[in-house]
């Protein structure tokens, strides 16, 4: 059934480029939801232990890894002032800082929506050499200058879109630059599955199914207690042999709902 | 996976990236891999009033998903080859 199905499909695909018949991507992309809560940089605070040497908790069981520890790197969120150093950790999922000072200090952003990561050495645009990043916060419109003039209070990390690291060894700078390039590679925008046109096909037998029973009694729809129907008129006979003639004919297997729908025939 | 070779040519040219967030970014073609990400070399930004930030890169790497245009060096492309290429693409071939 699935080998028919895959060859069903390729197909469609194949013939998808000189017909109009839609193709999956012509589909709005489905958004994971766990794709949409990931948007922009945002607070992190799981560490292994309570200590601020522990290590950030990683989702281990989606196969995310730690790639790279630095230490000694301050953070510097849009125009805000540097942060107190802290650690970097690089995994193979996110970008993750965590203060070394303040255990309930950390931010961590996707490599999903890192749009952009660089080296910056230009001591005018930046004092110190640092990895500079622009974050895709999902905001269409939004002005870069609002997150300029808000207080540390009113920290709205949804609002930050660049980001920069800097190590206290700027030596550092060109390895950690291949390790986020690296990194950034293993996460490429979620594709649609074509899992959807596996449902559909799959979904599709069954209803022709259903409907098949359907088509034999329009009024069994209507009929919540469906599996009394037969048995409270006195039909019981008359419904078993429906119910065996059907049978013998292998086209269903649940007794149950067959002997329902087929002494709802007869009514 | 056409634009994947047709980009893996233009390496060592020089081209202008142009993000959805509207930064432009010119530059050496470093690298660039399946999912389009593009590293690029000796770069400026084009706009550098609205993000004199950019100035001081002189590497980066571009996230494919991010970026809206490739400005590509005009005897960069070949009209003929993409014409014959798009269409065995499309025969699914």
């Amino acid at each position: 059934m699935s080998i028919l199905q895959t060859q069903l499909k390729n197909k469609k695909q194949a013939s998808s480029s000189s017909s109009p018949s839609p193709s999956p991507s012509d589909k709005p992309r489905v958004l994971d939801t766990a794709e949409i809560m990931v948007a922009g940089l945002r607070f992190f605070t799981e560490r292994s232990d309570n200590t601020t040497a522990g290590e950030p908790v990683l989702d281990v069981d989606n196969g995310e890894e730690l790639m790279h520890v630095q230490p000694a790197v301050s953070i510097v969120l849009g125009n805000r002032s540097p942060e107190s150093p802290g650690t970097l950790y690089i995994s193979t999922k996110q970008v993750i800082w965590l203060s070394d000072t303040d255990r309930a200090k950390g931010y961590a952003v996707d490599f999903l929506s890192v749009s952009l990561h660089a080296v910056s050495r230009d001591p005018e645009a930046f004092p110190s050499p640092c990895i500079y990043t622009q974050i895709d916060t999902g905001d269409e419109d939004d002005e870069s200058e609002s997150s300029d003039s808000e207080s540390d209070e009113t920290l709205d990390l949804s609002k930050i879109d660049e980001m920069r690291l800097v190590p206290s060894d700027p030596n550092q700078l060109d390895a950690l630059f291949e390790v986020f390039s690296e990194c950034a590679e293993l996460n490429p925008e979620p594709v649609e599955e074509d899992e959807q046109e596996h449902n559909w096909i799959f979904s599709a037998d069954q209803s022709g199914l259903e409907t098949g029973l359907d088509d034999v009694d329009p009024e069994w729809d209507s009929q919540t207690n469906f599996s009394t129907i037969g048995h409270s008129n006195g039909n019981n006979d008359l419904a078993r042999n429906v119910l065996e003639l059907q049978i013998n004919d292998q086209r269903f297997e649940d007794a149950e709902e067959m002997e329902s729908n087929s002494s709802g025939d007869h009514q | 996976m056409l634009f994947f070779s047709y980009f893996k040519d233009l390496v060592g040219r020089e081209v202008t990236v142009e993000l959805k967030n509207d930064l432009a970014i010119r530059g050496t073609l470093h690298s660039v891999d399946q999912y389009l990400n593009i590293k690029l070399e000796n770069t400026r930004v084009v706009d550098q009033d609205k993000f004199p930030h950019m100035l001081s890169v002189r590497n980066c790497f571009i996230r494919g998903s991010v970026v809206r245009y490739v400005q590509l060096p005009p005897d960069g492309v070949d009209v003929d080859l993409l014409h014959d290429a798009t269409r065995r693409e499309a025969r699914g071939g």
